[in-house]
């Protein structure tokens, strides 16, 4: 082989072999991926200066203009407690308390990060939507069936994932919410 | 073997500059993709969209609790004013995004105790009146966005009356 064939062939590898890098790294990179706790991830610098590139690149594929986390933390799950992913055939039954902020809620998003489309046209439960009793200790039924009580369906869409937002969050939003004090997800069952 | 030393250090080093290209480059090609799909409703103008359902594809992971007005800016010749109207909702705010996706400006009803927030968007060098907030901006281009939270759809309608006395428009 000739030398400039030579060059020519690993520079060419070369581009491919970063860019594809670089793009599978930004894709299987959840939104928020700075912090894992159990099956929830999130982080603090969003839309910050600060914000190291992969961080940058990540959340404006995954999250353009989130907000600050003074103003807004997000947690985002992508799996069950058991590290499992969640699936739209499945049923999920998901609980939590105070999520530490003025407000919260948690929405279901395809894998396309968008809203799943479903008959019933929900797509998220909030804090607003429970009674003030009910905010202490709450219960949500992720389903592609509806479901008594609060009920989030799942669109039949083969892989989902969670986002939990909670606004104008305690302490300014500087430290992540405990495992404890976050949504456990369990599966409870799994159609066909 | 050893003929090809030199081109498979080529090839590394254009592997990893090229991949922290394309981590740099990303932010601002996104954004210009969103900013390009929110242009078509006009520049320097606010655009009042529904709540967001799976139809909704101009932004990732809308929230579907928020009513959301986009304005995408350009500062190009001269200041813009953003004057947002109160909502009648427990929390709504104004966030100002560059083209680099870095949030260059924030406020919510809570800070601004309930009243209208009226800032100036501004390159540095550009006059902007006195007795207007100038936000200095290092582009000409990014995105003011307006997130109020819905509490139920049938707050909507009031909700989505009130924000219409929003401004953004060139100075």
């Amino acid at each position: 082989m000739k030398s400039w064939a030579r060059y020519l062939l690993c520079a060419v590898a070369g581009i491919v072999a970063g860019s594809g890098a670089a793009v599978w790294t930004v894709k299987s990179g959840g939104f928020g991926s700075q912090a894992r706790i159990g099956p929830w991830r999130t982080g603090t610098d969003f839309g910050s200066r600060d914000a190291g590139a992969y961080t940058r690149a990540v959340v404006a594929r995954n999250g353009l203009l989130a907000l600050p986390a003074r103003e807004a933390r997000y947690y985002t799950a992508a799996s069950d407690d058991e590290g499992r992913p969640l699936e739209g055939r499945c049923r999920y039954r998901i609980t939590g308390g105070a999520a530490g902020g003025a407000w919260w809620s948690l929405t279901l998003y395809g894998s396309d990060n968008f809203l799943v489309p479903n008959e019933a046209n929900i797509w998220s439960v909030g804090s607003a939507a429970l009674a003030p009793a009910e905010r202490k200790a709450w219960t949500i039924l992720a389903a592609p069936n509806r479901q008594p009580g609060h009920w989030l369906p799942t669109g039949g869409v083969e892989n989902f994932d969670l986002t939990l937002r909670v606004y104008l969050p305690e302490g300014g939003g500087a430290s992540n919410l405990s495992l404890e004090r976050l949504p456990r997800i369990a599966r409870q069952s799994c159609a066909g | 073997m050893r003929r090809w030393i030199l081109p498979a250090a080529l090839g590394i080093a254009l592997a990893i500059l090229s991949g922290l290209f394309l981590l740099h480059a990303t932010p601002s090609f996104l954004m210009g993709v969103a900013m390009g799909r929110l242009d078509k409703a006009g520049v320097n103008l606010f655009a009042h969209g529904p709540l967001a359902s799976d139809k909704s594809r101009a932004i990732v992971r809308p929230s579907p609790d928020l009513a959301y007005s986009s304005c995408p800016f350009d500062l190009s010749k001269g200041p813009v004013l953003i004057d947002v109207a109160p909502a009648p909702a427990p929390y709504w705010s104004l966030s100002v995004f560059d083209r680099r996706t870095d949030v260059a400006f924030v406020r919510n009803n809570r800070d601004s105790r309930g009243g209208a927030i009226r800032i100036a968007l501004a390159r540095e060098g550009q006059q902007v009146p006195a007795g207007i907030e100038a936000v200095r901006l290092d582009d000409d281009r990014g995105i003011a966005l307006v997130r109020i939270l819905v509490e139920s759809k049938d707050r909507f309608a009031a909700i989505d009356k009130a924000r219409r006395a929003s401004v953004c428009r060139p100075l």
